[in-house]
């Protein structure tokens, strides 16, 4: 009678540690049915044991079917062998929360998963997927690159304008393209051009031709909404915007808002036989679609063609083109 | 010095293309891209020989990146994946989409190599495994950096110890890497895969 | 019962293409089976013996599965071609969807080769 006492207290103390831990615990049978789903898990799913305990696991968490979760469940039930989801491959798998609040802002936890076989007498292999909030750390490593970034900025910017550099246009450019890629999100480009800055400079001077430039620079650098955004110096009187995530109708929105917003500035140019004997500037949009991926160097051709395009219709104007 | 004959060498070759091929499989759903892998060749050679062979292919002597994971049961070894350190900074950023330098190789991106690490091994052991129906048990990867001497001798290995080198291509949005999967295998191991070898070609041949 | 049909298997590693044979044979004793190492050993051999089906592994040096299969299908539409492939990923399934050609998981194992065999006795 003592033994079996024992026997259940001890059982008990078990699970209430396994309910105490801080991180997420679940248990699959060799069926993939779930056998324990701790009360972090619990907690960080909004999933009662109702509605996960003796369920296939693929029916609890659907979108992790033909992923890496899978292939790593596999390896530990069939070939015994422990997996490694690291966070930064895999941008958080399991749908958990820190709280309602960021369930309603999709905002889910940083996961650093690992999933192992648990050999288990008298039945077939299970195994343990063990699930660790790595959000601080992970948030700790932005804010660090983020201050290299800051550092890094002194090679990155234009000596003139303060705004980024061709260098740093071409870093962000490949990274961005990457990104479009990855996350199938379309990408745009603007370039943009002054109107007549040969003739700007030669009435008014190389100093003022540098004011100019400054100005129209930091105009348009402030227009820049998201932290993804880039408005970079590709060349003399020419400039360069990177649209992440955005399509042809918003770039094409952004494009005519720089346009107004630059004639608005009201710098007066004499030598402007186009408009209003104001700085104007003509600006050529491409966009990647989703469905149609271009290369970088095709993409910023096309935006160079409709520019020049700009320039040909009779400048202040903007002027798209798809990548061919 | 361990041999095996073509026909051997020929069946441990296709083993192991398989068990990277589907490793590619999954790195190609981690990066949305397809990835290719595949095992041109396979080598016996001792450990010094090994150390020099991949001293040879960095452009900074000396600085390897390797993942090495143990492997027990029905054999026994270490088994590590090694590239010049350049090249495994190369693979972490075309999985990453993030350009990172040397120095900033951070915590975050050694857990990126090592997951990259757990999947090449698992896919290769595991399809050894499973074509010799064999039983084994595997860990967790582990992180190294340093000459690939001090990354084999890591592993636990003698100075004679025999190294069953692999050598890996690595291809990935038109980037081609080389690198290599170094199993350290003793005497008895040696003589188990050999043996286990020639029931897979009995197999083929209709002989078991 | 069915007529004497020609397989012809191209794969670089010869242990796999006794494999094929082996496994080939004992569901089908008097079937004949052809062998290629290489794409354009096979594209060679197709031409020449005119086979009912060619089972084309995927990782090979020089011409590669895929381009080989490829020329084939344009060459000699009405052969039906299975790859043979470790590693079957989204490109290359879409690819080889278009060209009207199958895939075959490998390690090549007798059930696998019996699923195939049936699927093209069915057509």
């Amino acid at each position: 009678m003592m033994n079996k006492l024992t026997e259940a207290h001890r059982l008990h103390l078990l699970h209430s540690v396994l309910c105490a831990v801080n991180l997420g615990a679940i248990v699959l049978d060799g069926e993939r049915r779930v056998v324990l789903w701790n009360a972090w898990m619990i907690k960080h799913s909004g999933l009662g044991h109702d509605k996960v305990i003796g369920a296939d696991f693929f029916a609890v968490c659907p979108g992790l079917r033909g992923g890496r979760v899978e292939s790593a469940i596999q390896h530990a039930l069939y070939n015994n062998f422990p997996s490694l989801l690291s966070q930064t491959l895999n941008k958080a798998p399991f749908a958990l929360y820190a709280s309602p609040a960021a369930a309603a802002r999709d905002e889910r936890i940083q996961q650093a998963v690992e999933v192992r076989p648990i050999a288990v007498e008298g039945a077939a292999r299970h195994c343990l997927i063990q699930i660790n909030d790595v959000s601080i750390a992970v948030g700790r490593e932005k804010l660090l690159r983020e201050q290299a970034m800051v550092l890094r900025t002194q090679t990155f910017a234009d000596g003139l304008t303060g705004i980024a550099n061709r260098r740093h246009f071409d870093v962000a450019m490949e990274k961005e393209h990457r990104r479009a890629k990855r996350g199938g999100t379309p990408l745009s480009l603007l370039m943009i051009d002054i109107d007549h800055f040969k003739a700007y400079n030669d009435h008014y001077g190389h100093q003022k031709g540098d004011q100019c430039l400054i100005q129209v620079a930091a105009a348009l650098a402030a227009m820049l909404r998201r932290p993804c955004d880039l408005m970079a110096r590709y060349g003399g009187e020419e400039f360069a915007m990177i649209l992440p995530e955005t399509d042809v109708e918003q770039a094409t929105l952004m494009a005519e808002a720089i346009r107004a917003r630059t004639q608005e500035l009201a710098i007066p140019h004499e030598r402007n036989s186009d408009a209003g004997q104001q700085v104007t500037v003509s600006i050529g949009i491409a966009t990647q679609r989703v469905d149609a991926p271009a290369g970088i160097e095709a993409l910023i051709g096309a935006a160079d063609r409709a520019l020049y395009l700009a320039k040909r219709n009779g400048r202040n104007r903007t002027e798209a083109l798809l990548p061919a | 010095m361990f041999s095996l004959s073509e026909l051997e060498n020929d069946a441990l070759i296709e083993i192991f293309n398989i068990g990277v091929g589907q490793a590619a499989s999954s790195m190609s759903a981690i990066v949305n891209e397809a990835v290719h892998m595949s095992v041109p060749s396979v080598s016996f050679i001792n450990r010094a020989e090994a150390a020099r062979l991949l001293d040879g292919k960095s452009t900074e002597p000396g600085a390897i990146c390797g993942v090495s994971q143990h492997y027990e049961g029905a054999f026994s070894t270490e088994a590590i994946l090694m590239f010049p350190e350049d090249k495994s900074l190369e693979i972490v950023r075309l999985m990453v989409g993030e350009a990172v330098s040397q120095k900033e190789l951070t915590e975050m991106e050694q857990e990126a190599m090592c997951e990259i690490g757990n999947i090449i091994l698992n896919s290769c052991v595991g399809t050894l495994a499973n074509i010799f129906q064999r039983e084994l048990q595997g860990s967790l990867p582990a992180y190294h950096v340093g000459t690939s001497d001090e990354i084999l001798i890591a592993s636990g290995s003698q100075a004679d110890t025999v190294v069953l080198m692999l050598h890996i291509d690595f291809l990935l949005e038109k980037h081609q890497i080389h690198g290599y999967v170094a199993f350290v295998l003793d005497v008895s191991a040696l003589h188990d895969l050999k043996e286990q070898i020639n029931l897979y070609i009995a197999r083929a041949m209709g002989q078991a | 019962m069915t007529s004497t049909k020609t397989v012809l298997i191209v794969d670089d590693s010869r242990v796999s293409r006794l494999m094929a044979r082996q496994y080939i044979g004992a569901l089908h004793a008097d079937w004949i089976v052809e062998e290629a190492a290489t794409g354009e050993e096979a594209l060679v051999k197709a031409r020449a013996v005119g086979p009912d089906l060619v089972l084309m592994d995927v990782n090979m040096p020089g011409m590669g599965g895929i381009a080989a299969a490829e020329q084939l299908r344009q060459e000699l539409p009405a052969i039906p071609i299975s790859l043979l492939t470790a590693n079957v990923q989204a490109a290359t399934r879409e690819r080889a969807t278009l060209l009207g050609i199958g895939f075959m998981e490998k390690p090549i194992t007798e059930a696998r080769i019996a699923q195939l065999l049936s699927t093209l006795e069915a057509a």
